[in-house]
């Protein structure tokens, strides 16, 4: 029975030459615990149940050979997902830096209150992109995190409204220069968002009686 | 395994760095000495303790080299560090104030 405890752990290991030096430390500690079971009176084929269950979920040291996941609390794992920007948010992040980077261009080409008028616009939807990538990580971070999924769509709402209002509002004021009466975009803004936030509400007043 | 395995299972680390403070040592007598000390009704799984290993030694708070048994069967075994040490009691004194606290709240008589 020993020499197929070996063959066992030879098998168990197959699939990962990496792992020698882990191999041979379970290997000792397993046949440790075999020849103690079969000291204390134990049938092999018993004793080399026993040994084999003790060996636990290989997996656990496998797939993360280098650093192994911390597997203790939960508060831990909260924390490291915090941590760990999701690949859209990083993605978004990236965007926008790279609309920072290039939004002088159309002033340089336009030479005029057009091109002006772009860079803010590209400044806007960037700084829009960052906002929304932000999410948790937004400062006074304790009260965003309680935040409930409806919450978080109608801050993300809000805030692309309103970047789409004030490139709406230099736009037209700079190419009709009709600044009197372009600051109704404002109020106009509002009520739309006053709207949309009525909807959902009423949405969700739908689906709690579902 | 018994009851509370998993409430056990996320003190490994203090377990591990208390029992090397007894002397260096491998992994499977320091489950033995576990399984003793607990009556039989604790246990440590391989996998556990071995990644437990990795992680301590990460973290500095325990060392290890290849040492050779009687029987010829080459053993790892690993030695507490002085920041280990500070770990184990910082740990140690933490299991008393949660012990304390649990028992507080847990407590079936009336308050003052």
């Amino acid at each position: 029975m020993r020499d197929e405890l070996i063959r066992y752990i030879d098998l168990l290991f197959a699939g990962a030459p990496e792992a020698a030096e882990i191999k041979q430390e379970i290997l000792q500690n397993t046949l440790d615990r075999y020849d103690d079971l079969v000291n204390q009176g134990k049938a092999p084929g018993a004793a080399y149940r026993l040994a084999i269950s003790g060996i636990g979920d290989i997996n656990e040291i496998l797939s993360g050979n280098a650093t192994p996941a911390y597997q203790s609390t939960r508060s831990d794992q909260t924390a490291a997902e915090f941590q760990e920007l999701s690949p859209r948010r990083k993605m978004l992040r990236a965007v926008a830096i790279a609309m920072y980077i290039i939004c002088p261009l159309p002033l340089f080409l336009l030479q005029d209150e057009r091109g002006l008028c772009g860079l803010l616009g590209i400044v806007a939807v960037a700084t829009a992109l960052i906002v929304l990538s932000a999410g948790k990580r937004k400062p006074g971070g304790a009260r965003q995190d309680e935040q409930t999924p409806q919450q978080k769509l109608r801050s993300s709402i809000s805030s692309v409204v309103w970047t789409v209002c004030v490139i709406a509002y230099l736009a037209i004021s700079f190419s009709t220069q009709a600044w009197g009466i372009t600051w109704v975009l404002f109020p106009l803004t509002g009520a739309i968002e006053g709207l949309i936030t009525a909807c959902m509400d009423l949405k969700e007043a739908k689906n709690h009686e579902d | 395994m018994s009851i509370a395995g998993d409430l056990i299972r996320g003190h490994t680390d203090a377990i591990i760095l208390a029992r090397l403070l007894h002397g260096d040592s491998y992994g499977y007598e320091i489950n033995k000495v576990i399984l003793t000390l607990s009556d039989s009704r604790f246990e440590l799984k391989e996998a556990t303790l071995y990644t437990a290993f990795r992680r301590l030694e990460e973290l500095g708070y325990i060392t290890s080299y290849w040492g050779d048994s009687g029987s010829g069967a080459r053993r790892r075994y690993y030695t507490i560090t002085p920041a280990g040490r500070e770990a184990c009691y910082r740990l140690l004194s933490e299991w008393e104030q949660t012990k304390e606290i649990m028992d507080q709240i847990l407590s079936l008589e009336e308050e003052a």
